[in-house]
C-alpha cells in the first residue's frame, strides 16, 4: 500500500531555504504548502518554477496569505492545511536591521515562533504536527568557545540574535513542557544563488559581477576579516528535513566546520571572474585592487584599478566573533554532511549573478532601462 | 534631586525601591496599570501612598509607544523596571502577553532611552528561572542561561537586551539576577505568602487545609528589602554590570511550611511520601497540608542557588536575613490582617 503523501507547511517559503525546502519536500512526494505576506510588488520569484498551474494534474504546492505578527491568520492555515510538519523559516533576518527595527523583529522573530506553537498546541495537533525552527549561529555572537557546538553557551550581540534566541528556547520549553516533536536547527551561515542581495555573500558576487562588465566601479564592505562558516542552502535544507524524521526531537548545529573570512570570499570570486586583486593597506583604509585580470568573456579592466573598499558604514554596531560550528552530532545522529564546498558555493553564486548581470547588461546594450536596484 | 523612575511600583519590589529611594530623598515616579480599582496596599501598608515625592503614573508595558513620551514627561535620572508578568505558572496559559510584558516592554524603554537620553540608568529585573535547570550549583553570573518556562524564555529576552544596548550603545544597563525574595508584601501567587496567609487563616479557624504542589522543590530565598538594597546600590555603580542576588542557601517548601505552622503556635508532623504526603497537627490530628499534583508545575527548575560572590565584593551586599525571621514577619503579618478582616 502507499504511503500517505504528507503534508508539510513552510513559513518564509518565498526566501532563500523556503525556496530550496519546498523543492526538496517536492521531490520527495509531499503535498507542501507556503506561507506568504501580501507585498504591493510580487514576492515570489524564489519559487515560481514551483508553482503549477492548479489545473493540470502533478505537484502539489500551494501559497496561503498569512503572517508571522498575525496569530489568527495563522491558526486558519494550520487547521486548514493539517500539516504533518511545519517549518518556521520566517523572520526579520537580517542582523543590521534588527539595530533599526528592533522591535519588529522580536515581534515576528521571537514571538511569531511562539504564535506558530501555540498555534499547533490550541488546534490539539501537538501529536501529528512536528515542529522545526530555523535558529541561527548568531545565538553564539560572543563566541565562548571555538568551534560552537549543542552544548556551548549563547551569548547573542544583537536584537536578531536576542529574538531568535527566545525562539530557541520557546521551542525547547514546548517540546519539554507539551511533548511536542520540536527540533531546533542551529544553522550556521548558508548561501546560494537564492541568498537575499543584501546579505554580504550576495552583494559581493553581485558587485563583482557587474564590476567585471564595468557596469558599477566599485564594492564597498564592512568588516573584512569578519570570519564565518559558510555552507550552501541545498545542503542545509536536507538537514532540517532530517531533523523531523527521527524518533526523538533534538537540537542540531549544521555548520561545515569551515571558516572563512570576507576577504577570502572575495577572492574566490574574483578569481572564478579571472581577476586577481592585490590588497593594501589595514582596517578601514584595505582596498582591492587589480593586478592582473584574464577572463575575456568581456573587455579586461584596467590593472591597477581599486574595486573593493571599506566602507565604516557597513559596520554592525556590535561584531560577533570567529563563527564556526561542530556539526558531528547532526553527522553522527542524523548521517548528515555537507556536499558543497566552499569553493564550489562561491563559483555558483558568482557564474550565477555573472550570469544576471550580462543579461542586464545586453538590455542597456539595446536601450531599455535595468534597475541597478542598489541597497 | 535625583529622579527615578520605577515600572511596578505597586508590586512588592517596586513599593519596597520606592520606600528606599524615597528615604534617600529622591523624587519617585511609579507607574501603574490603569484600572477601575487600583490596588495600592502595598504603598499604604508602607505607609508611603501619600507620600509628597511619590507620584503615580498610568502605563501600560504593552503600550509600547508610551515608553518615549513618558521618559520625556518624567526625565528619570534611573529607570527601574521591575513591572512583570511575575507568574510563572501564568506563563504556561498566557506566554504571548508574558513576552510581550516581561520580553518586549524593556527593550521598547532601552530603546526609547537609546533615543530620548542616553545617559538614563537603568535597571532590568532579571531572574534565576533564566538558569532553568542547571547542571551545576550554585550558580553565578558565568552560568549558562538555560530557561525552561516561557517566563524564564522572557526574562532571558530582556537580559540579553538589556547587554545588548549596554555593549552596543554603551547604556549604563543593569540586569540583577534575582532569586526568590519574599516579605509580607509578596502576592498571594506565590507559594510563601500562600503559605503564610493559609496558615494564618487556619490559625484562626478561617481555612481547613492548605493545598501545596511538590514539598520537595527546594529554593533559595531571600529577604526583599535585602535585594531592593542591591538595585540601588547596582545602579549606583562606577559602571553598569550583571549581578546575581541570592543567599547562597536552599530550603524546601516543606521547610517553610513548617517553620510558618510553628509561627503560628501550631507543630505539624508529616506522613506519607509524593502525592499521599500529608502533614496533621499534633495536637488535635487534623489534617492541615495536602499535596495536590493539580499545582505541580509542567517543568520544575531544581538545583537553583545562587553565589552573590560578585554582589558582595563589587556591591559590599550581604544577603543578612535568615529565612525564619522573614517566614515570622510574613506570618505575623498575614495573621494582624487575617485578625483585621482584611485579606491582601
Amino acid at each position: 500500500m502507499p504511503m500517505k503523501q504528507k503534508v508539510a507547511l513552510i513559513t518564509g517559503v518565498t526566501g532563500q531555504d523556503g525556496a530550496y525546502l519546498a523543492k526538496f519536500l517536492l521531490d520527495k512526494g509531499y503535498q507542501v504548502h507556503g506561507i506568504r505576506r501580501r507585498a504591493s510588488m510580487f514576492n515570489t520569484g524564489r519559487i515560481e518554477h514551483l508553482v503549477h498551474d492548479p489545473h493540470e494534474p502533478g505537484p502539489r504546492f500551494e501559497l496561503h496569505y498569512a503572517d508571522l505578527t498575525d496569530s489568527t491568520s495563522l491558526i486558519r492555515v494550520i487547521e486548514q492545511v493539517q500539516p504533518d510538519e511545519l517549518y518556521n523559516l520566517a523572520a526579520q533576518s537580517h542582523v543590521a536591521v534588527s539595530f533599526e527595527e528592533p522591535e519588529y523583529t522580536g515581534n515576528t522573530d521571537a514571538l511569531g515562533a511562539l504564535r506558530l506553537l501555540e498555534a499547533i498546541r490550541i488546534l490539539g495537533l501537538q501529536r501529528k504536527t512536528r515542529y522545526y525552527q530555523a535558529s541561527t549561529s548568531e545565538l553564539y555572537g560572543l563566541v565562548r568557545e571555538i568551534p560552537q557546538r549543542e552544548t556551548t553557551p549563547f551569548y547573542p550581540r544583537s536584537p536578531y540574535g536576542v529574538a531568535k534566541l527566545y525562539a530557541h528556547w520557546i521551542t525547547v520549553n514546548y517540546r519539554e513542557a507539551y511533548d511536542l516533536y520540536a527540533c531546533n536547527g542551529i544553522l550556521f551561515n548558508h548561501e546560494s544563488p537564492l541568498r537575499g542581495e543584501t546579505f554580504v555573500t550576495r552583494k559581493i558576487t553581485r558587485a563583482l559581477a557587474r564590476i567585471r562588465l564595468g557596469m558599477q566601479q566599485c564594492l564597498h564592505l564592512g568588516n573584512l576579516e569578519a570570519r564565518r562558516d559558510w555552507g550552501h542552502a541545498r545542503d542545509y535544507v536536507e538537514a532540517q528535513w532530517l531533523m523531523l524524521q527521527q524518533e526523538r526531537p533534538d537540537d542540531y548545529v549544521i555548520a561545515t566546520g569551515q571558516s572563512r573570512s570576507v576577504r577570502e570570499f572575495v577572492d574566490v570570486a574574483t578569481a572564478r571572474l579571472g581577476i586577481r586583486l592585490a590588497w593594501e593597506g589595514q582596517g578601514a583604509e584595505q582596498v582591492g585592487r587589480v593586478e592582473s585580470c584574464t577572463l575575456d568573456a568581456a573587455p579586461p579592466l584596467e590593472r591597477g584599478k581599486v574595486i573593493v573598499r571599506v566602507d565604516p558604514r557597513y559596520l554592525r554596531p556590535s561584531e560577533v566573533d570567529a563563527l564556526v560550528g561542530d556539526a558531528s552530532k547532526a553527522r553522527s545522529k542524523l548521517g548528515w554532511s555537507p556536499r558543497i564546498g566552499f569553493e564550489q558555493l562561491v563559483q555558483e553564486m558568482i557564474d550565477a549573478d555573472f550570469e544576471a548581470a550580462q543579461r542586464d547588461s545586453l538590455i542597456r546594450a539595446h536601450g531599455y532601462s535595468a534597475p541597478d536596484q542598489r541597497e | 534631586m535625583k529622579t527615578a523612575l520605577i515600572t511596578g511600583v505597586t508590586g512588592q519590589d517596586g513599593a519596597l525601591l520606592a520606600k528606599r529611594l524615597l528615604a534617600r530623598g529622591d523624587r519617585v515616579v511609579g507607574t501603574v496599570r490603569r484600572s477601575a480599582s487600583a490596588n495600592l496596599w502595598r504603598l499604604e501598608e508602607l505607609g508611603i501612598a501619600q507620600h509628597e515625592r511619590l507620584s503615580l503614573k498610568s502605563f501600560d508595558l504593552l503600550d509600547a509607544e508610551r515608553a518615549r513620551t513618558l521618559l520625556a514627561d518624567v526625565h528619570p535620572d534611573e529607570v527601574y523596571n521591575l513591572a512583570a508578568q511575575s507568574s510563572v505558572g501564568a506563563s504556561f496559559e498566557e506566554p504571548m502577553l508574558t513576552l510581550q510584558a516581561v520580553g518586549a516592554a524593556p527593550l521598547q524603554l532601552l530603546e526609547a532611552i537609546r533615543q530620548f537620553d542616553p545617559k538614563i540608568r537603568f535597571f532590568q529585573a532579571s531572574s534565576a528561572e533564566m538558569f532553568g535547570m542547571p547542571r551545576s550549583a550554585p550558580q553565578d553570573e558565568d552560568t549558562p542561561l538555560c530557561p525552561r518556562t516561557p517566563y524564564g524564555a522572557a526574562k532571558v529576552y530582556a537580559h540579553w537586551m538589556t547587554v545588548s544596548y549596554r555593549d552596543t550603545y554603551g547604556l549604563f544597563g543593569c540586569s540583577g539576577i534575582l532569586y526568590n525574595h519574599e516579605s509580607a508584601l509578596r502576592s498571594r501567587e506565590f507559594v510563601t505568602r500562600k503559605i503564610s496567609d493559609s496558615v494564618a487563616k487556619i490559625r484562626l479557624g478561617k481555612l481547613e487545609c492548605l493545598r501545596l504542589g511538590r514539598l520537595d522543590s527546594r529554593r533559595d530565598w531571600g529577604y526583599a528589602p535585602d535585594y531592593v538594597e542591591a538595585m540601588v546600590r547596582m545602579m549606583q555603580s562606577e559602571s553598569p554590570g550583571t549581578y546575581v542576588l541570592a543567599t547562597g542557601r536552599t530550603a524546601s517548601i516543606r521547610d517553610f511550611a513548617a517553620i510558618a505552622f510553628r509561627v503560628a503556635g501550631i507543630e505539624i508532623e508529616f506522613r506519607g511520601t509524593g502525592p499521599d504526603e500529608t502533614a496533621v497537627d499534633r495536637n488535635d490530628g487534623r489534617t492541615v497540608i495536602r499535596v495536590d499534583p493539580a499545582l505541580y508545575r509542567p517543568v520544575e527548575s531544581e538545583q537553583l542557588v545562587g553565589n552573590p560572590a560578585r554582589a558582595r565584593a563589587a556591591l559590599g551586599w550581604e544577603p543578612a536575613m535568615p529565612l525564619d525571621r522573614i517566614c515570622a514577619e510574613m506570618v505575623e503579618a498575614d495573621l494582624r490582617r487575617n485578625a483585621a478582616g482584611v485579606s491582601l
